[in-house]
């Protein structure tokens, strides 16, 4: 079994996290993991172990929710990540060259982390935004009306 | 126009401050119906305001009630061992549907960013009337501010008596948690949010049974889309009469709708129903940008349907774009004029459902999949490929309102010419 990466000894953060959502057993299991990996950054098998047995659900089954959703990672993921949005508002307003931009800048495609461990980005279906696309998410900070020359600063390091 | 029945708080109310709400007249509707009214008079009042619910589906909202409050008198109570014991005192669930994913809608974000605690009131009054002690507002993983502006709302209601026990009278409990998603279209699907919130993969159930009478954990459930319970507080205050001054006879009171792309204004208005296309797109919107001309409308959401120039005269009521062969769904309103490029578009709709697919039925898990094929690798003529077979296998044989719609915008933009 591996240690978290990113965490050292901060894996207590998941005693209040399962104490919290015990009460509900399974109910509580995707409550769970994004608080996990919000203190984690990423989902390991030790964190999906304690999860599944603090809340009484087969560890198969943790890791098949966990695997379900977009945004839970059962790897080590950027610290950061850039969500670009390429859905049909963005696109029409432009979303490709701030695809391109994001690629250019960071040097890596969608799906990738850069080599630091600093940015993860992803290409994403709508965001939400549309009357001012096209929209970037950096983190869970939302940026509308992103342009080119925009890129560069939300993605300065 | 705008009509503002449930924007009018908007960039008016403080959304961090109940005070403010309450000074502009919010909870009152909660005070009269506790006050004064039982359950079947509520349900009676919906019937006759004739609400549809906003969600995409167009179901009658006073039905949904109806038939859970039926479904409440079979079922055993407390709750067997299969719900959480902390649910278990709920006779029924009251859930606010608030994954909102669909490609180009954006109006319920605004409501629970702007104006929250109507939304709160909205499924407190849908509690009272359904018994139920437990509420959940499932939202979507990516709207940071809509989550901390409803969880200091919901404080703020609990601190003031407006949720927690005994809310404005001895007998009545109710409270809300919100559940975060992470991102999954799906489980805007409800009974892939329900799987969801059970703990499992959020993929959908067969139906029936329908969540009036086995929703979330197997017990009846009321589910809403944020925009429906925002239009509850008015029915409830103002009437039914009050209500179906605005809209057509058989589509009573306002849309939210979600106009994008290429306009001069883009943005969520808010319209009486029956208004034409047309004057969304020219007014409120502000038309087309200096000499451009109008290439097409996807109106729905991705699910939605393509509509070409000739047919933006169509007023937006539930029946006459059912007429046209097209649909409300979400509200979302896309515009492209003659610089947008279709097939780009159609690649961005037929990715976002080979995406989004759970994977449960094979229809759609790999219908999606080879509709993404056909239409990234097709230079030449649509009309020549199998999308109108594939369409009508996912359409016909998918679990899920995801499969079953996942052709319509794509095969409308062929059957119309426009690509």
């Amino acid at each position: 079994m591996k240690k978290d990466v990113a965490t050292g000894t901060a894996s207590d953060a998941l005693t209040p996290i399962l104490a919290r959502w015990s009460p509900v057993g399974r109910s509580g299991l995707l409550p769970a993991l994004i608080e996990a990996q919000e203190a984690y950054g990423w989902l390991s098998e030790e964190t999906l172990t304690r999860i599944a047995n603090g809340l009484g659900v087969p560890l198969s089954e943790a890791f098949g929710v966990a695997d379900f959703y977009a945004h839970l990672y059962t790897h080590p993921v950027g610290k950061k990540f850039v969500r670009v949005c390429d859905d049909v508002p963005c696109y029409l307003a432009g979303s490709e060259k701030i695809c391109a931009a994001v690629e250019k800048h960071l040097r890596i495609r969608a799906g990738e982390t850069t080599p630091d461990g600093a940015f993860t980005y992803e290409i994403v279906p709508c965001l939400g935004h549309c009357d001012h696309a096209p929209v970037v998410m950096v983190g869970s900070q939302v940026h509308e009306n992103v342009t080119e020359d925009h890129v560069t600063d939300l993605v300065g390091k | 126009m705008e009509t503002k029945l449930v924007t009018a708080n908007l960039g008016v109310v403080n959304p961090e401050s109940i005070d403010d709400y309450i000074a502009r007249g919010g909870y009152r509707a909660l005070e009269k119906v506790t006050g004064e009214m039982s359950s079947p008079q509520l349900i009676d009042m919906l019937k006759a305001a004739g609400l549809i619910g906003r969600g995409g589906a167009a179901f009658p909202t006073a039905l949904k009630r109806e038939l859970a409050v039926k479904a409440e008198v079979t079922q055993p109570w407390p709750a067997p061992a299969n719900v959480p014991a902390p649910y278990r005192r709920s006779s029924a669930f009251v859930i606010c549907n608030a994954d909102e994913s669909e490609t180009g809608t954006f109006k319920d974000r605004l409501l629970m960013e702007g104006d929250p605690f109507r939304i709160l009131e909205g499924m407190a009054i849908t509690a009272f009337v359904t018994c139920a002690t437990n509420g959940f507002i499932y939202l979507r993983g990516e709207y940071p501010l809509a989550y901390e502006r409803l969880s200091r709302a919901i404080d703020a209601a609990r601190q003031r008596g407006f949720l927690g026990e005994r809310i404005l009278r001895d007998d009545f409990d109710f409270d809300i948690e919100i559940r975060r998603g992470a991102g999954a279209y799906i489980c805007g699907e409800e009974t892939a949010l329900f799987e969801s919130i059970e703990g499992k993969r959020g993929e959908p159930r067969a139906k029936p049974p329908f969540p009036t009478d086995a929703g979330l954990f197997q017990r009846p459930t009321v589910i809403n889309n944020v925009e429906t319970f925002a239009n509850i507080p008015f029915i409830a205050l103002e009437g039914a009469d009050a209500y179906r001054q605005y809209g057509t006879a058989k589509s009573p009171g306002t849309r939210v709708v979600c106009v994008s792309g290429q306009v001069r204004k883009p943005g969520a208005y808010e319209i009486a129903m029956g208004m034409p296309l047309r004057q969304v797109i020219d007014d409120l919107a502000g038309g087309l940008r200096e000499g451009r001309a109008l290439q097409a409308v996807l109106i729905g959401g991705a699910a939605g349907v393509f509509l070409r120039p000739d047919e933006i005269d169509v007023p937006l009521d539930f029946q006459s774009l059912s007429a046209i062969g097209a649909t409300f769904g979400s509200g979302a309103i896309m515009v492209m004029d003659d610089t947008a490029d279709l097939r780009g578009v159609l690649k961005r709709i037929a990715r976002f459902f080979k995406d989004e697919s759970c994977g449960k039925c094979f229809p759609c898990q790999l219908g999606t999949q080879r509709q993404y094929e056909i239409v990234t690798r097709t230079v030449g003529a649509f009309h020549e490929t199998p999308l109108h077979e594939l369409g009508a296998t996912m359409r016909d044989a998918s679990l899920c309102g995801l499969g079953q719609t996942a052709s319509s915008a794509i095969l409308s933009a062929i059957d119309k010419g426009l690509v």
